[in-house]
């Protein structure tokens, strides 16, 4: 029962992340990584080595806000497909 | 905090990779004894998902999202506790790329390891009548030490002679700065837990009987 109020926390999570997405898009989303890395002058290969269609999020189609909290739920899928199969596994 | 593809040289990819897989190794054969607690793995790594999707915009440009490593180690201890993390970054990695397949070891250590450990020990040393207090600072330590460690294999990897003394007071310090929310969602989150359903707190000692 508990889990279930997790998985009902983590609905509404996903539902409030595109207003997180458009506020963060607002101020500039910036990591301290981002910042070290311009200093240095590292280069970040994501874009030109890119192999999957939901790349930072977006899902091909729909406009990115909607498209976050899509790719969330995607996400979150996963993550239960993957750690159930896990458990299978180790049990 | 996601390292992407193209900020780490080969020998700390490769070192990073080692590392993280001799940790992984470990861990799953300590699992064994921890069968019974399998079952909140899944629905902590999701809720640690969802919860990093939030950006949260700070003022002066710099954002932050909760990363959940510190947690994990409060709830589930040092080798469960891998688990959760190991989920979030691979799905993050191979389905949003987000933190680079190169860099997925380095990562790993980053937030899966020393995060993990940095609030299971925090938490597991506070006394009994300040575990909500140990939770902080668990949170704000795994942070700012994931943070340095983030600092220390991009500075190694870089061409100039002086990336380190570049990155780690960055890294070091925007990452103790930051903590102090991490801290803050993690003490908050194990104050609900430990009133709501304490057995499911690690063996941190002290809150069972609450």
């Amino acid at each position: 029962m508990k889990l279930r109020k997790a998985y009902l926390a983590v609905a509404v999570l996903l539902a409030a992340s595109p207003l997180f997405l458009v506020l963060s898009d607002m101020v500039g989303y910036r990591e301290p990584l981002d910042l070290a890395a311009e200093l240095l002058g590292l280069k970040d290969l994501s874009e030109e080595v890119n192999w999957t269609p939901f790349f930072d999020y977006t899902v091909p189609g729909l406009p990115p806000a909607l498209g976050y909290a899509v790719a969330g739920a995607i996400g979150v899928a996963a993550v239960v497909l993957l750690g159930e199969a896990l458990r299978r596994v180790l049990k | 905090m996601h390292i992407p593809d193209g900020f780490l040289d080969p020998v700390t990819a490769g070192a990073t990779y080692l590392v993280s897989a001799a940790y992984a190794a470990y861990a799953f054969r300590r699992l064994r004894a921890e069968r019974g607690r399998l079952e909140l793995v899944t629905p902590l790594a999701a809720g640690i998902f969802a919860a990093q999707m939030l950006n949260w915009p700070l003022p002066g440009g710099t954002s932050l999202h909760f990363v959940g490593g510190a947690l994990s180690g409060i709830l589930l201890g040092p080798w469960l506790g891998f688990l959760p993390m190991l989920l979030v970054l691979l799905v993050q990695c191979l389905l949003f790329h987000d933190g680079g397949i190169t860099a997925l070891g380095a990562n790993l250590l980053n937030m899966a390891i020393i995060d993990v450990l940095a609030g299971y020990a925090a938490y597991k040393l506070a006394p009994p009548r300040r575990k909500i207090l140990g939770a902080f600072l668990g949170g704000w330590l795994g942070l700012a030490l994931a943070g340095l460690a983030c600092g220390v294999e991009i500075g190694v990897s870089s061409q100039l002679p002086y990336g380190l003394a570049v990155t780690v007071p960055v890294m070091a310090g925007w990452h103790a700065a930051l903590g102090v929310v991490e801290g803050a969602i993690t003490a908050a989150v194990v104050s609900y837990i430990s009133r709501r359903a304490p057995h499911l707190l690690e063996g941190g000692g002290g809150r069972e009987a609450a």
